[in-house]
């Protein structure tokens, strides 16, 4: 693991760098140190080969005067002491050349001294013969001994000679000797090093190849990337911008300038330049914004108006989020929306909602002006009426009288509409007072209000407890009322009218009749009676306004009644449903939210 | 000592309402004496006079032009010196909130204007009756609810 | 800070009146409740100056035998609804023994002098004293229901709203929030 992560670390790199760099002094070092040496040992067998020449040249300068001093001797001839004579300057000469050569080397001219001395005496020997047989003439016998001591000498020399040569051969070979092992271990050597570097070599090569592909991998990817968001920039008229926190440096992408309205990069990237376009009266708000956010915060979500560079005016809207990279430098990253159009549509929209809720607010208001304000000469003709029938009753023809109950029954329905249009327009009221109340208390006074009808029909209603919940009281109570009611009217004739009035807590899940998406607990209460029912295909009709299953004449009835339960019931967002059999009976269901 | 009549009030705006009301008390068999005004502030400015006689009943109209009933009740329950009055709301409206409204600022009855002669006369009879009985037997003049 | 008060009006009566007789030296006898016997004759301005003090506490005396008889009925009945032993005879016999008077003729005088009925005085008397322990708040529904009599709270609570007009419940409401304001105030 640990090996992996330091293969993988750019320290490694480094490492195989370093490591190769000293394998290669290393070589070179060693390579060099090398022909060096081989540079010296060809020198020394040079230096060997010049020596012995030189001292086999001596020998024979030896011999030549040797010969000639002998040639002397014998014929007295003096043209025989020309290659003495001769041969002595060259011995000379020579000698000090073989010197020069072993002027390093202790041995050889130890050697050399023993071998000036024999060939000193040599000459001597020579000079002392010719002066001898110059002067006095030699005869045989000294002569004999002569040569004799001369042949002794020079064998001497000849042996002197060959023990130099042979000292400088054995010199040669122990230098070859140590060149040899020298040369031979060097390669191995260089070559095992050779090879460590290489592989370092390779393997970071692998490494850099391997690196140089991803990076190109990534860099592909960068470049299809960066073009993408370019183009949802463009597209999505967006443009993107970073601020390094630590620097204060802002980028900006090139279509913050396309929405300006201006050619990319084409000012500085920064707050000031961008501020220009920004409209007068938004920039206080926009740069309070910029100010106020705190170093480690993100920017929250703000809209202002831009005015472009072609004097357009646009919406904006930018938001940041703080970023830290991998330097550990914050930046905050943000982008900056064309939101011209949503917020035209949602102003649009708001101006469409306040209109829509005006028109709302005149109708409701319009609707209750118009049925209160109604009641009052209606009440006012009730009351004529009455008078009229009270008072003038007697004196009027039997057409007459048939007129005042007609209109008396034409102003009573009048009435009832007038009433039932009322409580519609004010269950359609916005103020909405909830409280918690008890459901019981709520029908104990519907029933109160209805008191009178119960006792006239002698109508049975048998109710569950019913829960306390928040409501809107009056509602409710009405609600009650107007289902209660309702199931009083459409009773059946001889039948004692029946109400069972049921409830039950509940799960939306539970319930066919309503949305599965909500979780939410019901209390589900049923009206079930026992009157004239209705064909069930006109279940929903029914909660229409004026809507009507029954003529007039047999029921009395605007077709209101329904249709404030349906709306008091969905003040409470809650739901009403309606089954029915004909001759049977009703049933009407409400759902009204536990936490509503 | 029992007064004579009973003083009532009536302020309001509509003069067919007034001719009821007071006709109503003409046939009743109560020894009353009917007082009517046109609105909030001519009422308003009758009661502020300090040699007023103030009424055992008074009977507002709610939606009365310059100053309405409940304009007016609310200026009656700031004066202490109309703490006996029984104030009488009288309107054609029966909105629930709007009765309770008026209780809870310190109406004592509230009458839903009738719609025949015949059931004003019973409604008004009863309100003299049972404030002559809250009058008469000392009742706690707080607890005086009634709605008609 | 807001207290509750419980007062029994025929003892602050009563002390009144005492407290004012001695005041101005009347010799006196009380007889009963709202039953006084002058023992001496007394100077009419000083009786004058008597009777109108009484009336700044809402007391007047009586003096036409009719009313006497009537305020007596009344008294009969407060007496009858405030006992704390359940009174199980019918009111009728009741008023018409405890005044030697036949009831028939009772009612016609009380219907005469305070243009209602008997029934009805006593049923608004019972929704008064209702009203009185709701405010109090000590007792609930069930329990005044109980105390007054009555065979069930639907019972008390129908006749509550006939004779007021609105629920118990509303009134209760009322009651509170006309409170409410006031403590704000």
């Amino acid at each position: 693991m640990k090996l992996n992560a330091f293969y993988k670390s750019p320290i490694f790199l480094k490492s195989v760098f370093v490591v190769s760099i000293f394998a290669i002094f290393f070589i070179s070092a060693v390579t060099f140190k090398h022909i060096n040496l081989l540079n010296k040992s060809a020198t020394w067998v040079n230096h060997s080969y010049d020596v012995n020449l030189e001292l086999e040249r001596l020998f024979s300068y030896l011999k030549d005067s040797e010969t000639g001093q002998r040639g002397f001797l014998i014929t007295k001839d003096s043209t025989f002491l020309e290659p003495y004579i001769q041969a002595k300057e060259k011995i000379d000469r020579s000698f000090s050349i073989v010197k020069n050569y072993t002027k390093n080397d202790p041995a050889q001219e130890n050697n050399l001294r023993k071998l000036q001395l024999y060939i000193n005496k040599r000459q001597n020997y020579l000079s002392l013969t010719l002066h001898l047989s110059l002067k006095k003439g030699l005869n045989d016998k000294e002569l004999k001994e002569k040569l004799l001591v001369g042949k002794y000498t020079m064998d001497s020399v000849r042996s002197q000679i060959n023990t130099m040569i042979l000292l400088e051969k054995e010199t040669l070979k122990s230098r070859e000797l140590s060149y040899n092992d020298t040369i031979k271990v060097t390669p191995i050597f260089i070559y095992i090093t050779l090879l460590i570097t290489l592989v370092l070599i390779s393997v970071s090569y692998i490494r850099i190849n391997r690196d140089l592909e991803k990076l190109q991998v990534s860099n592909n990817r960068l470049t299809v990337l960066n073009e993408s968001s370019n183009l949802a920039e463009i597209v999505g008229n967006f443009g993107s911008w970073q601020l390094n926190i630590d620097t204060d440096q802002y980028t900006f992408s090139d279509n913050i300038y396309r929405l300006l309205g201006c050619e990319p990069q084409s000012f500085k990237n920064g707050q000031d330049d961008f501020l220009k376009y920004v409209h007068a009266e938004d920039r206080t708000y926009f740069e309070g914004i910029n100010s106020k956010r705190l170093e480690k915060e993100n920017l929250p979500s703000f809209t202002y108006r831009i005015i472009r560079k072609d004097k357009q005016l646009r919406y904006f809207r930018t938001t940041g989020r703080i970023v830290t990279n991998r330097s550990g430098q914050n930046i905050l990253i943000g982008t900056t929306s064309d939101v011209t159009d949503e917020v035209l549509a949602s102003l649009s929209l708001e101006q469409q909602n306040i209109e829509l809720e005006a028109s709302n607010k005149e109708l409701v208001a319009f609707n209750y002006v118009a049925s209160h304000d109604l009641q009052e000469p209606l009440r006012k003709i009730q009351t004529f009426i009455s008078r009229l029938s009270d008072k003038e009753y007697d004196s009027l023809s039997d057409s007459g009288k048939e007129y005042i109950t007609r209109i008396h029954s034409s102003v009573d329905r009048m009435r009832i509409l007038i009433d039932d249009l009322l409580q519609y327009s004010r269950a359609n009221k916005t103020e909405k007072v909830f409280e918690k109340v008890s459901l019981d208390t709520l029908l104990e006074n519907a029933k109160f209000d209805l008191a009178q009808s119960i006792e006239e029909k002698g109508a049975m209603i048998q109710s569950e407890a019913l829960p306390k919940m928040t409501v809107i009281p009056f509602q409710i109570q009405q609600l009650f009322i107007n289902l209660i009611g309702n199931s009083l009217k459409y009773s059946k004739e001889k039948v004692t009218p029946k109400i069972k009035i049921s409830c039950k807590k509940v799960t939306a899940l539970e319930e066919d009749l309503i949305p599965k998406n909500t979780k939410d607990k019901f209390y589900k209460i049923t009206f079930e009676d026992n009157g004239i029912g209705f064909e069930q295909e006109y279940a929903e009709k029914i909660f229409i306004l004026f809507n009507r299953l029954h003529n007039k004449n047999e029921y009395a009835g605007t077709g209101i009644g329904l249709a404030i339960c349906k709306k008091i019931v969905e003040n409470h967002k809650g739901y009403i449903f309606a089954e029915g059999k004909p001759n049977e009976g009703s049933k009407f269901t409400i759902y009204l939210s536990e936490d509503c | 000592m029992v007064k004579e009549y009973i003083h009532i009030i009536l302020a309001d705006d509509d003069e067919d309402d007034r001719l009821f009301f007071t006709d109503a008390f003409d046939e009743l068999k109560i020894n009353t004496k009917v007082n009517t005004f046109n609105d909030g502030v001519e009422l308003m400015n009758y009661l502020n006079q300090p040699e007023a006689i103030l009424p055992n009943v008074l009977f507002l109209d709610l939606n009365m032009p310059r100053k309405n009933g409940i304009e007016c009740l609310d200026e009656i329950k700031k004066n202490d010196r109309f703490n006996d009055i029984a104030i009488a709301i009288f309107s054609t409206s029966s909105s629930e909130e709007h009765i309770e409204e008026t209780f809870v600022r310190g109406a004592n009855i509230y009458i839903k204007k009738p719609s025949d002669f015949a059931t004003l006369k019973k409604v008004l009879s009863d309100v003299v009756t049972i404030n002559w009985q809250y009058y008469t037997s000392g009742l706690n003049k707080d607890n005086f609810l009634l709605r008609l | 800070m807001k207290i509750f008060i419980k007062f029994d009006f025929n003892a602050v009566c009563r002390k009144v009146l005492e407290d004012k007789l001695i005041k101005y030296d009347i010799k006196h006898r009380v007889l009963g409740f709202g039953e006084v016997e002058i023992l001496e004759k007394t100077n009419p301005q000083k009786f004058n100056e008597f009777t109108e003090e009484l009336k700044e506490y809402g007391i007047d005396i009586i003096e036409n035998q009719k009313t006497i008889l009537v305020q007596k009925m009344k008294d009969t009945i407060n007496e009858m609804i405030h006992s704390p032993e359940l009174v199980n005879v019918k009111s009728s016999v009741y008023l018409a023994e405890k005044l030697s008077h036949s009831y028939g003729y009772l009612s016609n005088l009380f219907s005469d002098v305070t243009y209602t009925s008997i029934e009805n005085y006593i049923i608004m008397q019972k929704i008064e004293y209702a009203k009185q322990l709701i405010v109090n708040g000590q007792l609930n529904l069930t329990e005044i229901a109980f105390k007054l009599n009555y065979s069930s709270v639907a019972h008390l609570s129908t006749q509550f709203k006939n004779v007021t007009g609105i629920t118990p419940s509303a009134f209760q409401r009322i009651i509170t929030k006309r409170r409410e304001i006031a403590n704000k105030k």
